[in-house]
């Protein structure tokens, strides 16, 4: 024992940060939701066809752009079945998978710029929409002056009929790309404020907010600390039926006659000139309905799975 | 609660009268009213002072301007003059020529009265001056015209509308001097047998009469009047449009009012009991077969108007879908991950997900190629079988929310104390779920039927497009496209009076179904 001195020993002071920290595993909240959201193999199913569909939506237009009047000189080309329209411009090519449309027009070239107009449309009135409903929501559900404000506004402006809205506004401002996304989200944003004014006075008056309040927390600390993070899972919920739900309306608001003009291509406008005669020329109806089920299908499912991974009960 | 309600009713009424009035602003004072010429072959066809002239009849048509021409006020001056002839008259010729020079029009005394009688009544002066070509002649539809025109201010048109919105019967509705006898009183109804209200001096005759047509008991005090068709339904009124059957006329064996009670028997669709009174005189048949002037008629029309082919699918569609929606709802909360889940929930992402019309048109194809249901409306052989397809259309969406919903709350409420503490008691599995769970998971359901059921009226836009089935659904979307503002404003007004009644009525359900929630006192201190 005599080869122990003092000097084998070294001082060391209280350290009170060192002493309060928790030796648990690190913890991460988007690592672990992607963590769990890839688990699932139906998600990575859904993201390679999701990117297929996105490059091909903008990869091929770009290459072979769409022409919908090449061949209305050409009477014989209108309407053909895939068959005849190979048979009839000399063998087998992509371009005429699907055959031909009304006017000679390439089926499968226009549904590829259709989906590209429709996801575009979709991403962009979604972006608008739900920027302006989750902020104006959370105010609207933080503020008891503004509440009482909203709700008359609310009231009303969701009782005029959208459908009149929107026409309305195309007739004003025209019928352009454009003008079509202002009239989706000039009141499109009011029903996500007031669904997220719902989730913000239900996270306002919990428990452990009313104590972050009386400890004296600023609003803005409270809104991204303790508000926020509970309804990350809502917004992306929000999100996986918002961003189908515009492609959906498109298809509707064409098929009723005030969707976007004749010179954008869209999956609406070619459901609604083909569904006329959809048991006679299938293959005009068919291509369209199932790029854009299949746009939808696969946000909502993807939209559904990452809200589900976003939950961090699920994280276990 | 009695004040809650007069509180709720005149909150309502107050969010109806600015959704009006946004309305009115939208599509009178918003759309450029041109564009109503966009698609029109006559206003081609016209030039000049024609096209403008042309323009204003539309305009008045249209309800956005009142106005008064000219011609027409000379034919009304000169007719009283001098009778039907009064086309031959110099004077008539001189004053309708007048107008043509546009130097010294405004000498002539018939044009001053016109304008005078006119500027009176808030009336502006309108002059299309004649266009002539370099010779001086006047070019092809350049004659000049002479109009009084008022523009109508939003406020004035919706003091119009609201005041218009309903109105009674009374017996100084006939403008008849020579009508003295005027009364309403109880009579025998020859035609029903039973007893009727009968009017004199009224517009109509029945006031309230019964016959076998739904919902048998039919009256004419109260007219509720949402609006005027300007096109599509050239001045009908829209409450009439869409309760006015839509098929083929009824031929019966009946009487004229005046040979009750003699051998004389007619086979006529005439339906005797929609008399309305005729300012002409009655010519000598009519002196025959009717007692009075009450000589206008409607016919007995058979099949079902559009609201009630709107309303049968969609009710029968609702009935189906809560019957199917929430037992498969507790089966696949019950069940949760089994196989019945798994199918439902891809269901559920398939009806959620796909555009409704894709689907609507895959249902439609099915149907048509696979059980041979008829696909439009107006081919089916058997009428019933129609309903069959727009029926299947409207409620298995419906059953996807339903089910979602219900499984979502069911299994919200499956880890609930009151669920273990009935396992504790020992209750099977079956009884929990049917009597525990699945009450407490409708409280969120229940605030929803009354808007499904009075949904219903408002009609289905694609589906009775797609299935060309005539209902009220394409109202709203046809009047867009037409321009047909009248409409526009009343269905706008018939939707959001639906809206408001059913959330009221929601309310009303939910606190009957939860006795633990109050309407009227707001509880948790107040936010």
């Amino acid at each position: 024992m005599s080869d122990i001195s003092n000097k084998d020993f070294q001082f060391i002071d209280i350290n009170t940060i060192q002493a309060e920290r928790i030796t648990a595993p690190r913890y991460s909240y988007w690592a672990s939701v992607f963590r769990v959201f890839f688990r699932k193999k139906v998600n990575i199913i859904l993201i390679t066809l999701f990117i297929i569909l996105i490059v091909s939506s903008f990869v091929i237009p770009a290459f072979a752009p769409y022409r919908p009047y090449e061949n209305i000189t050409d009477a014989k080309t209108f309407n053909l079945s895939p068959q005849k329209a190979m048979d009839y411009f000399g063998g087998f090519s992509f371009k005429w998978i699907f055959g031909t449309g009304q006017m000679g027009n390439s089926i499968f070239y226009g549904i590829m710029s259709s989906a590209r107009t429709s996801l575009v449309l979709a991403v962009i009135c979604a972006a608008i929409n739900m920027t302006i409903g989750i902020i104006l929501g959370a105010v609207w559900g933080y503020s008891k002056k503004f509440d009482a404000v909203m709700l008359v506004i609310y009231n009303i402006i969701a009782n005029v009929p959208y459908i009149l809205v929107i026409s309305v506004l195309v007739y004003i401002i025209g019928a352009g790309f454009w003008s079509f996304i202002f009239a989706l989200t000039i009141t499109g944003w009011l029903g996500i404020a007031y669904f997220f004014r719902t989730q913000v006075l239900i996270i306002r008056d919990r428990e452990y907010s009313l104590a972050s309040r009386c400890l004296g927390t600023p609003i803005p600390r409270m809104i991204s600390k303790n508000i926020l993070p509970f309804l990350t899972s809502v917004i992306v919920t929000l999100l996986a039926t918002e961003l189908p739900s515009y492609i959906s309306m498109e298809v509707f608001l064409s098929y009723i006659g005030v969707g976007l003009s004749a010179e954008v291509p869209s999956l609406g406008r070619m459901i609604q000139e083909a569904q006329a005669s959809f048991l006679i020329y299938p293959w005009e109806f068919w291509p369209p309905v199932a790029i854009a089920a299949a746009i939808t299908i696969i946000l909502y499912v993807l939209g559904q799975n990452l809200a589900d991974a976003s939950d961090p009960r699920t994280h276990m | 609660m009695k004040r809650y309600m007069l509180k709720r009713i005149l909150f309502s009424i107050f969010s109806l009268l600015v959704v009006v009035t946004t309305v009115m602003l939208l599509v009178y004072t918003l759309i450029e009213r041109s564009v109503i010429f966009q698609m029109d072959d006559v206003w081609n066809k016209k030039n000049a002072n024609d096209r403008t002239a042309y323009e204003y009849i539309q305009y008045q048509k249209f309800g956005y301007l009142e106005y008064n021409d000219y011609a027409s006020f000379l034919k009304t001056k000169y007719e009283a003059l001098y009778g039907a002839d009064y086309t031959k008259n110099e004077n008539f010729k001189a004053d309708l020529a007048a107008i043509q020079d546009e130097n010294t029009y405004m000498e002539n005394a018939s044009v001053q009265e016109f304008l005078a009688q006119n500027e009176a009544n808030g009336y502006k002066k309108t002059y299309l001056q004649p266009v002539r070509s370099t010779a001086g002649k006047v070019k092809k539809g350049g004659n000049a015209y002479l109009l009084a025109v008022r523009e109508l201010s939003p406020f004035v048109r919706l003091w119009n509308y609201i005041t218009h919105l309903i109105t009674f019967e009374t017996t100084n509705d006939v403008k008849d001097e020579n009508l003295t006898d005027r009364y309403i009183r109880v009579e025998k109804d020859p035609y029903s047998g039973l007893f009727a209200v009968v009017g004199s001096g009224t517009t109509h005759k029945y006031l309230l009469y019964f016959d076998g047509r739904f919902p048998f008991i039919h009256q004419n005090f109260m007219h509720l009047n949402l609006g005027t068709s300007f096109t599509k339904y050239r001045g009908s009124e829209i409450t009439q449009v869409i309760s006015t059957p839509t098929g083929d006329q009824i031929k019966k064996q009946t009487q004229y009012p005046a040979q009750i009670g003699t051998d004389q028997y007619v086979t006529t669709a005439i339906n005797f009991h929609t008399l309305r009174y005729n300012p002409n005189p009655r010519n000598a048949k009519e002196m025959e077969q009717y007692p009075d002037q009450y000589t206008a008629y409607s016919y007995h029309i058979g099949g079902l108007s559009m609201i009630e082919n709107s309303f049968v699918a969609g009710i029968i569609a609702t009935l189906i879908a809560y019957m199917l929606g929430l037992p498969l709802g507790i089966m696949m909360a019950r069940h949760k991950d089994g196989l019945l889940d798994k199918i439902g929930n891809g269901y559920i992402i398939f009806i959620m997900a796909v555009p409704a019309l894709a689907y609507i048109f895959i249902f439609a194809s099915i149907g048509t190629s696979l059980f041979g249901l008829p696909y439009k409306f107006a081919n089916a052989q058997v009428k019933v079988l129609a309903y069959f397809l727009p029926i299947i259309s409207l409620s298995l969406p419906q059953v996807g929310g339903l089910m979602k919903w219900m499984r979502r709350y069911m299994i919200d409420q499956m880890n609930s104390d009151y669920v273990k503490f009935a396992r504790a008691e020992g209750l099977s599995e079956g009884e929990i779920f049917r009597k525990h769970i699945s009450k407490n998971a409708m409280i969120y359901l229940v605030h929803g039927i009354p808007a499904n059921i009075l949904g219903c009226l408002t009609g289905a836009i694609i589906t009775e497009r797609v299935y060309a089935m005539p209902g009220v659904g394409n109202l709203l979307t046809a009047a867009i496209n037409g321009h047909d503002n009248g409409i526009i404003v009343a269905v706008t007004v018939f939707y959001t009076s639906l809206s408001i009644i059913s959330v009221i009525l929601g309310d009303l359900l939910l606190a009957k179904y939860d006795p633990r929630i109050s309407l009227s006192s707001s509880k948790g201190g107040g936010r």
